[in-house]
């Protein structure tokens, strides 16, 4: 019985152009983990290493307990894998792919399979090539929600879809958290949805992650504050302030490990804090891949 | 046990925890949930929210903290016993509005005096408006 | 368990790829039909006809079955499923292998049984017409194996180009070998050293294509 439904422990592959770097990240049974990242981050190849379609070069790789790529095949029983480059059979209707998954997992449910059909608003009778770009993504991630996996693995399920579409993927992938044996990652440009409901996030860039926690704490470290700085006055360097930018007697200085003293600080030097704001994931993922990127001097 | 409707603002900028501790809130004030009552689990708002279970899962603490729910290990949450909560929320939710008007009125430079003055003209509007 | 997902992504292909299948099954027909009237030029015709019939079919399917998947973008899909790469690898070479041994056995049986009963020519041809057959077989596992490993349109077509430019080659360096062609006419199989020999080399390329395509394939750290 194992407590993390994801680890992966120094994780390391090298590509000509890209490689990832020691990738340690753990996803505990019954929460849900967002991956985010610029493109070309890594996303993508972190997820098919967890998978076992990609050996790594070294470290350690397991999931729901077992070791990849050597057992993915036992692993594969209980995950459900959805990737944005992945496509269903063109000439071949949505009910075959159902029949399909389903002669091979004992878990399909065949009541949610019909209640997911009529919500995506799509028919067994139609071939898949006859689908819109939004239908086809749906169809496949009905293929992976009926089966009721006890992980499952996503990388860009909401990409290219439209809101409604996007809102209806996000209700069936918050249902499946109301069972806690039951796990989430998913790899999204999205950070709306990615704020809304991850437990945990996971920032990559460039092959590194950069952050990876619980997502309250997260959001709760990062603050940015709106200061009045009267002529004469210079601003103080303060830990837990990463970037910083002036124009005349107004400033904004963002914070990623916000604590009331640091306002206080500010205070004390002479500047007036108007305000302290919550960020954003969006504007968290900006500026930390800006001020991370200028700590390794890229 | 009411199940909905919970709906996130997106344009809200408060974190979502926040919003979720001030509709559990409402539900006490307007009565809907009473003293005493059981509510639902963490799990089951975070589906019935679609957030994170754990954003709920610092909603709860925070009310507890507040003393505004109770939990008990292994029997879930109810809404806190002691008498008049509802009424003690209104209270709460007045000085909070309070506050924020008095912020803004030092913003705009006005005196408490001033304050006052600004405060009975608009008692005086919304009586004009509950009569019609 | 796992055995039988090989066998449902065998079906999987063979319900996919099923026009294809009955496109060659038909060819297969008109090819037989040919032979049933019977003679000389009736067997000439057909032959040529189901020789061309077969090697097309042997370029056409490998791209269909093999290299599709890929370039569809249906293999992570496949791969998503409790397979390894291995049982991969053996679904797709058994099903591809069977898309062509349908039609192709159908034709070799009956060719064999025309001769060998109908006796339409005598039966001197039967080793000559058992290696010629064999080429067509021998070129699909060429091109499906090296479709498979290659992983793109570029392999399977370089492959296939190899492939059909050299059946001309071999045709006529077998009219060539003396222990061949003498023994035609004769009203007996007459199995010479020589035609063993060529019969049993075509027959161990088989197991050397796919045990050198299984190897490949385990050694391939990017399965997708």
């Amino acid at each position: 019985m194992t407590d993390f439904a994801i680890e992966l422990s120094g994780v390391e592959k090298k590509y000509r152009f890209f490689s990832l770097d020691h990738i340690d990240l753990k996803v505990p049974q019954g929460q849900i983990m967002g991956l985010i990242g610029p493109n070309g981050a890594g996303k993508s190849t972190t997820i098919r290493i967890l998978m076992g379609l990609v050996h790594q070069d070294s470290g350690d790789v397991r999931v729901l307990g077992h070791q990849m790529p050597a057992e993915q095949v036992a692993a594969k029983w209980d995950v459900g894998f959805a990737s944005e480059d992945m496509r269903l059979y063109d000439s071949m209707t949505v009910g075959w792919h159902m029949s399909f998954i389903q002669s091979i997992f004992p878990g399909w449910d065949t009541a949610y399979a019909q209640l997911l059909l009529k919500r995506f608003g799509l028919r067994a009778e139609q071939k898949i090539k006859g689908l819109s770009h939004g239908q086809r993504v749906k169809a496949t991630l009905l293929l992976v929600l009926a089966r009721k996996p006890k992980l499952l693995v996503l990388d860009e399920p909401t990409t290219g879809l439209d809101p409604v579409a996007r809102h209806e993927i996000l209700r069936e992938l918050t249902n499946v958290m109301a069972d806690e044996g039951r796990s989430i990652l998913f790899s999204s440009h999205n950070t709306q949805d990615v704020e809304q409901i991850s437990d945990q996030i996971t920032f990559i860039d460039r092959g590194r992650i950069i952050d990876s926690m619980d997502k309250e704490l997260y959001l709760d470290r990062w603050r940015r504050l709106r200061l009045e700085v009267p002529l004469g006055i210079k601003l103080p360097v303060l830990p837990g302030i990463i970037d910083v930018i002036q124009d005349g007697r107004l400033a904004v200085a963002t914070a990623n490990a916000f604590d009331p003293d640091l306002a206080m600080a500010y205070e004390s030097s002479g500047a007036h804090v108007h305000s302290v704001e919550n960020m954003t994931l969006e504007e968290i993922f900006v500026a930390n891949v800006e001020h991370s990127r200028e700590e390794v001097g890229a | 046990m009411n199940g909905g409707p919970f709906i996130i603002s997106q344009s809200d900028k408060r974190p979502m925890y926040l919003q979720i501790m001030e509709q559990i809130k409402q539900r006490i004030v307007v009565g809907d949930w009473t003293e005493g009552q059981p509510i639902p689990s963490i799990r089951q708002l975070a589906v019935d929210f679609q957030v994170s279970v754990i954003t709920v899962k610092r909603a709860y603490l925070e009310l507890e903290r507040e003393r505004v729910i109770v939990t008990q290990q292994g029997k879930g949450s109810r809404v806190a016993s002691s008498a008049g909560l509802g009424a003690r929320l209104r209270e709460l939710e007045l000085e909070q509005h309070l506050e924020q008007a008095t912020r803004i009125a030092v913003q705009l430079g006005l005196q408490p005096t001033q304050l006052e003055e600004r405060l009975r003209e608009a008692g005086d509007r919304v009586s004009e408006k509950e009569t019609i | 368990m796992t055995g039988s997902v090989v066998g449902h992504l065998i079906m999987k292909d063979w319900q996919i790829h099923r026009v294809p299948i009955l496109v060659t099954m038909a060819a297969g027909a008109v090819a037989l039909g040919i032979f049933q009237r019977g003679g000389e030029t009736a067997f000439v015709v057909g032959s040529v006809w189901f020789f061309v019939a077969l090697i097309v079919i042997a370029s056409i399917l490998p791209i269909f079955a093999i290299v599709n998947e890929r370039k569809k973008q249906n293999l992570p899909l496949v791969m998503s499923l409790p397979v390894s790469t291995m049982q991969y690898t053996t679904a797709k070479l058994v099903s591809t292998v069977g898309m062509f041994l349908a039609p192709w056995l159908t034709l070799m049986i009956a060719a064999l049984v025309l001769i060998e009963v109908r006796g339409i020519l005598p039966h001197g041809t039967i080793p000559i017409t058992l290696i010629l057959l064999m080429l067509p077989l021998v070129g699909f596992c060429f091109i499906a194996g090296t479709a498979l490993v290659g992983e793109s349109e570029g392999w399977g077509t370089a492959a296939t180009v190899v492939c059909n430019s050299s059946y001309g080659l071999v045709w006529y360096f077998m009219t060539k070998i003396p222990a061949l062609m003498d023994t035609w006419k004769s009203p007996v199989a007459i199995w010479s050293p020589t035609a063993m020999a060529i019969f049993g080399g075509e027959l161990a390329f088989l197991p050397l294509m796919l045990g050198l395509t299984f190897y490949l394939q385990s050694r391939k750290r990017d399965f997708i």
